[in-house]
């Protein structure tokens, strides 16, 4: 077992097999190429992205369909290339690959998720990569409300 | 918003050194050439759009933002 400073919980050990490579690295982060991802209990669903390399680097992400249970989207066979995914038949969210937005908050605001370009993980080969889709209709600032819906009589 | 129509071959300048040509028009989708200085960064939008949303969001979640995000989602 290794071990990793994260930002949030101290140091913390990993299995080296629990390692996703991110061979492009993420837009504005390029050079940072591998990470953990930390699911805690009392953090459910959040989901931290923690950079091996660099201890204060850590994106908070929610599951998909947390932030929107309808959500689709359609990968391009380039993309699918890109993180390894079988050519043949769309990639199932939650078995084959991982599907998260990125949560963001910017002060006073209301945080947001970055519907437009989630983070796609294989799970089988532990690639992963954020995947831009400008023409999904989907935000890049999501607003993450929550709320109640409404009583009806 | 200027707006312009063109075809393909057809080009607009900004300024004097950088030039957009239609090189390619289809139903859904255009085809783009950009001749601009070296100096000047070109980039789809929605990764510009990204970039700046990683960014905030690498420094603005802390204990706080993440414990008020908790006390938000659906248990």
């Amino acid at each position: 077992m290794a071990r990793v400073q994260t930002k949030f919980f101290g140091s913390l050990e990993y299995s080296p097999s629990s390692v996703f490579l991110f061979p492009g690295g993420l837009p504005g982060f390029e050079e940072q190429r591998e990470f953990v991802f930390l699911n805690l209990p009392e953090r459910d669903p959040l989901i931290f992205m923690q950079s091996l390399s660099t201890r204060n680097l850590c994106f908070v992400l929610l599951p998909i369909f947390v932030v929107d249970p309808q959500y689709g989207l359609d990968f391009t066979p380039e993309e699918l290339i890109e993180l390894n995914l079988p050519l043949d038949r769309p990639p199932a969210i939650g078995k084959d690959i991982l599907c998260a937005a990125m949560i963001g908050s910017a002060e006073g605001a209301t945080p947001t998720a970055n519907l437009m370009a989630p983070v796609i993980v294989n799970l089988k080969e532990r690639i992963g990569a954020q995947v831009i889709h400008g023409d999904s209709g989907y935000s890049h600032r999501h607003p993450l409300l929550f709320e109640e819906p409404a009583l009806t009589c | 918003m200027l707006v312009v129509w063109r075809r393909a071959g057809q080009s607009v300048m900004i300024g004097e050194d950088t030039e957009i040509e239609v090189l390619d028009a289809r139903a859904n989708r255009v085809k783009l050439g950009i001749k601009a200085p070296v100096s000047i960064a070109i980039v789809r939008k929605e990764a510009l759009l990204t970039r700046n949303e990683n960014l905030t969001a690498a420094w603005s979640m802390d204990e706080v933002s993440i414990k008020s995000l908790l006390s938000r989602l659906p248990r």
